[in-house]
């Protein structure tokens, strides 16, 4: 037999990472070369001896998240600053609107005032009395014809008025009295269809005033009845969902630790001896 | 020869017969969460496969920017890439120092990995890399440190802070201490490519297809590298005069 396996085969062999026709090639192989056993023995000497080295215990540093977060817009400094800035501005502008700030310079004078008009500087007064005087006998002279003219005109108006009352109040009482009869047992009878009407309309009105009060009446009791159900439902639901999570969370522990064991432990020998 | 096999029982091959234990246990009351439990074990046939299938889940959702899933991953995965690093270059700083960059690299690029199933092979990928780059910059500062110079004095605060086994007798923990350094001293006189794929397959557990894969070679070249490394290692330690009876003897 011809066949001699290559390094690669026999390292594979070793760890137990052939196919099955090919381990059985080797084996054969090494049944008629027991040295080439013996070398690969050797080799898992090696490794058993390496197995005495011993694993480092090192706690993995906790993850923290770097601090380059985006910042809102309204956070940036400038921006701020300018926000800043327009609220002082708008604040001003209210206060002046409330309180009303005047400010004056004239004459060399500087005036700030609040709610109220500056004075203005009035000229110094340049009347005499004499002046004064002529001035009000004047206007007083104007006044007296002006009322002496209107009163005469509002008199004659007046008289005018109460005579065109009278006229007018003789004429109706005279058409009353010609017409009473008739006149008052039609007013008596519609009067009559007018308050039946009412009466009818207020009936109406009432009775299906009360009928909605009583229909809103069984519609929110139906509804709170149905909400009380549902509350009650989700609390179902709520209990046995945590209970759910609970035994998820159970779960997911259980298999961490299983997969952390897993991971921790790599080494299998997996020796074809 | 006795066969030195690790695997937990239950943990390992997918078992197809076995069923998992009753897990009434898990879940007493409410028969729909105990239908989907059945269900997925009957797809995933054992608890190590309902692990991996989360696993997947946890890189999905990492991948999509899970800040959660991504610190899990982390925390998975810490202790694996620490020990690779610290193996290749038995230096703990260093080894940190890998340990770090590599998940910073994962963070920023896993929203490119293209296969869940690939992460293992990536992440090595990133970690061989790493290593790579730190091996350039150490040859480029030629200064040797104190450090350097005497190694086991440095690392003697690590150890008794890593020490967990406080139950076990000292002197015994000592001499596993030592022996484990002078294996250690033993696979750095290994070139740094056997080097990388010895501590793949013996300490990390990877397959000779996902070796391949992270180092971005044949899975024969990944095979031939092992063979000859300890076929390598085999003579180191012959020099040192380490076999299977002087350890046994020793410890």
């Amino acid at each position: 037999m011809n066949y001699k396996p290559d390094e690669s085969t026999l390292i594979a062999y070793l760890y137990g990472e052939l196919g099955e026709s090919e381990t059985e090639k080797v084996e054969l192989y090494f049944k008629e070369h027991p040295g080439a056993l013996a070398d690969l023995r050797s080799l898992n000497d090696v490794r058993n001896v390496l197995g005495h080295v011993t694993e480092k215990e090192v706690i993995a540093p906790p993850v923290i998240e770097s601090d380059h977060t985006v910042r809102p817009l309204w956070q940036m400094p400038a921006v701020r600053f300018a926000m800043g800035m327009a609220a002082s501005l708008l604040f001003l502008l209210v206060a002046g609107r409330l309180l009303g700030p005047e400010i004056n310079y004239s004459n060399g004078e500087l005036r700030i005032s609040f709610a109220k008009k500056a004075e203005s500087a009035s000229p110094p007064a340049t009347l005499t009395q004499q002046q004064v005087a002529a001035m009000i006998e004047a206007s007083l002279a104007k006044n007296n014809a002006a009322q002496a003219s209107t009163n005469a005109d509002d008199q004659r108006k007046l008289l005018q008025t109460l005579a065109d009352i009278n006229a007018k109040k003789i004429e109706t009482l005279n058409s009353q009295t010609s017409r009473a009869s008739q006149e008052q047992v039609r007013l008596f009878v519609a009067n009559l269809q007018e308050q039946n009407l009412k009466i009818m309309k207020d009936y109406f009105q009432l009775s299906t005033a009360d009928q909605k009060k009583y229909t809103e009446k069984l519609l929110v009791d139906f509804s709170s009845y149905l909400q009380e159900q549902r509350k009650q439902d989700l609390q179902f639901v709520q209990s046995k969902m945590n209970y759910l999570e609970k035994n998820n969370n159970q779960f997911k522990q259980e298999t961490e630790q299983i997969l952390t064991s897993l991971i921790a432990n790599p080494t299998r020998k997996n020796t074809n001896y | 020869m006795r066969r030195k096999d690790k695997t937990p029982v239950g943990i390992g091959r997918p078992q197809t017969k076995e069923k998992p234990p009753h897990p009434k246990t898990f879940y007493p009351d409410p028969p729909s969460l105990y239908q989907i439990h059945l269900n997925l074990v009957f797809v995933a046939e054992t608890l190590p496969d309902l692990a991996m299938m989360h696993a997947d889940a946890l890189i999905a959702r990492a991948r999509e920017g899970d800040k959660n899933a991504q610190g899990k991953l982390v925390q998975l995965w810490y202790k694996r890439i620490y020990n690779f690093s610290y193996k290749f270059f038995f230096d703990h700083d260093l080894a940190m120092e890998v340990s770090q960059k590599t998940f910073i690299s994962m963070h920023k690029n896993l929203a490119g990995l293209q296969e869940v199933a690939r992460f293992k092979s990536w992440l090595y990928t990133i970690a061989v890399n790493c290593c790579r780059e730190e091996v350039r910059r150490k040859k480029a500062n030629r200064s040797l440190s104190l450090q350097d110079l005497n190694p086991g004095e440095s690392e003697e605060s690590y150890h008794w802070e890593a020490s967990h086994h406080r139950s076990e007798n000292p002197e015994r923990l000592l001499r596993q201490s030592e022996l484990s350094d002078l294996l250690q001293a033993c696979l750095m006189q290994l070139n740094a490519e056997q080097r990388e794929v010895v501590i793949m397959k013996e300490y990390e557990g990877l397959k000779f297809r996902e070796i391949a894969e992270a180092l971005n070679i044949s899975e024969n070249t990944a095979k031939s590298r092992m063979y000859y490394g300890l076929n390598a290692l085999k003579r180191i330690l012959e020099q040192k005069n380490i076999t299977k009876e002087t350890i046994g003897y020793e410890l």
